[in-house]
């Protein structure tokens, strides 16, 4: 298929750059004279405390945001199916093209503890320090940087799911009703059940982006327990060469974790989907 | 009755979850003090525009270098985005499911180790560190939605307006470039405007395969933020999002002028 020639180069080129981190990480890079394979540096991170504790870090940040985003994404999107004017539909594409790092911001002069929040919590008596103020921002939870997902993902997830939802409400959701069903049934029954295939798409894209990235836990973290990436993108960055192969293994855990999170979700969904196909 | 009042609600809350940041950003963006717990800023000042301007980073040289990259990714993403769709949605072919399942691979891959691998690659055909290696890679992120968007209106569209074109005498070039690629013209504006952005905001990509040569406005925004001026980042910020806006209205505009005139 000569269409597909440019995709599959793009492909190829993807695949091309993973192999690239793996080869290094398993210590093969030529030009710093290293040639002997080996899976010591995946050995080492797994064994490092910091490592595992950066890890779990990542994957907390990914987890409340991909589940959080879903949710709420799926409950804006059913407010908007079946009465989305122009501007409402205008409206949540608005956090789409505002970056991450720009959320960033909108977290810092709302939530942090001299915040506008904090400002109106202090001017209603409610608290009388900014330190009384809850810290959100630059605590080992990454609240700051789950919020600052959500912000963005939520209308990311409404808008993604708002095609599918809106064709499937408008017809079999609408037919449920006319044979009796209230809105809630039929929402509940019908239109979520055979919206979940563009939810399930959303979840993993951002349950793989908000895992992998490195912006927001850069810009709301800690300096520990730091995210993965954070951890990685440092370790790159060091001036001693050697550590090179130690941010590489670093890069192809996150690659790995993310490959096979999505493998083993794409299965389950699929096995879940059949099961409830058999079923109708 | 109920549900309505409900949904109603839900639109509320988030309009104002979505504008309220952004109205404070704006406040920010012009404000000389604003020490706590003042609920609005003590004075307002002009310093945050000059800098925007006259600063080390100066906005229109950094306007011109995103949107000239943005654009590139735009074009090409789009440009690989029609092709795909057409072979994956109108024709039949061995591996037909493979190539469909693989269309949304890349956003399964997460952007920091893509980065970190490609520029290894790079290096290695010495396009490290110049313009092509960062369209190169703002590509492989724009990709996937570019085809995700092209494959449904190909989908829509089909191929009965091209073979009647076709049964009436146009070659295969001309059938498809006079006849199908008008009706897929809502698609491939909406691929743009979803290239041009992702291209737009990517930051790390930029960071590693850029290697600090290639400079756009998301990367001149990290470094702000970082600093903790609050009115710098808002500036820098606003900047950014009213230019993102206006082009992404440019082509909401254009799409609602191409379906007007399909009517």
């Amino acid at each position: 298929m000569l269409l597909l020639f440019p995709f599959i180069l793009i492909l190829t080129l993807v695949a091309a750059s993973c192999c690239s981190v793996l080869a290094q990480s398993l210590g093969y890079i030529p030009a710093f004279g290293l040639t002997k394979v080996t899976l010591s540096y995946y050995v080492d991170a797994m064994t490092n405390p910091d490592f595992l504790r950066s890890l779990v870090v990542s994957l907390q940040i990914a987890g409340c945001s991909a589940v959080l985003s879903a949710i709420l994404g799926t409950l804006v999107c059913a407010a908007f199916v079946r009465r989305s004017g122009n501007a409402a539909l205008y409206l949540i594409r608005v956090p789409i093209l505002v970056p991450h790092a720009v959320a960033a911001v909108f977290m810092i002069t709302l939530f942090s503890q001299t915040g506008l929040l904090a400002r109106i919590a202090y001017t209603f008596g409610w608290i009388s320090d900014p330190c009384q103020f809850p810290q959100l921002l630059y605590t080992s939870g990454y609240g700051g940087a789950i919020l600052a997902y959500l912000w963005k993902e939520i209308p990311f997830v409404a808008y993604f799911v708002l095609a599918l939802m809106s064709g499937v409400s408008k017809t079999l959701g609408e037919a449920a009703e006319n044979l009796g069903a209230s809105p809630l049934q039929s929402f509940f029954r019908i239109t979520l059940p055979l919206s979940m295939p563009a939810i399930c798409k959303a979840f993993l894209i951002i349950f793989i982006f908000a895992f992998g990235s490195y912006e927001l836990p850069m810009l709301l973290g800690v300096t520990y327990p730091k995210a993965l990436p954070v951890q990685a993108y440092l370790a790159y960055t060091a001036p001693d060469l050697r550590s090179r192969p130690a941010a590489m293994a670093m890069y192809g855990m996150i690659l790995l974790v993310s490959v096979l999170l999505s493998a083993l979700f794409s299965a389950a969904v699929q096995r879940l989907s059949h099961r409830a196909g058999g079923a109708a | 009755m109920r549900q309505r009042t409900f949904a109603r609600l839900v639109l509320v809350v988030t309009a104002v979850c979505i504008l309220l940041p952004m109205a404070v950003l704006l406040v920010w963006s012009v404000t000389g003090r604003w020490p706590w717990p003042l609920l609005t800023p003590e004075n307002y000042s002009l310093r945050t525009i000059r800098e925007l301007f006259h600063g080390s980073a100066s906005l229109p040289r950094l306007l011109l270098s995103s949107c000239m990259l943005a654009s590139m990714v735009a074009v090409l993403g789009t440009f690989v985005g029609i092709l795909t769709a057409r072979s994956t949605e109108l024709y039949n072919f061995r591996g037909r499911e493979l190539a469909r399942g693989c269309a949304l691979l890349p956003m399964l891959i997460p952007g920091t180790v893509f980065a970190v691998g490609i520029q290894i690659t790079l290096l290695r055909i010495g396009f490290a560190d110049t313009a092509a290696g960062v369209v190169l890679v703002h590509l492989v992120v724009a990709v996937p939605y570019c085809i995700m968007i092209m494959a449904d209106v190909t989908r829509a569209v089909g191929t009965a307006y091209e073979e009647e074109a076709m049964v009436l005498g146009a070659g295969p070039l001309r059938a498809f470039f006079s006849v199908t690629l008008p009706h897929l013209m809502p698609g491939v504006l909406s691929s743009l405007s979803m290239g041009f952005i992702l291209s737009y905001s990517q930051y790390f990509t930029t960071l590693i395969v850029g290697g600090g040569r290639i400079k756009t406005l998301a990367l001149v925004l990290i470094p702000y933020i970082q600093s903790g001026d609050r009115a710098l980042s808002s500036v820098y910020s606003v900047a950014f999002v009213s230019s993102a806006l206006l082009v992404f209205s440019v082509f909401e505009f254009l799409l609602r002028q191409t379906r007007l005139d399909s009517r």
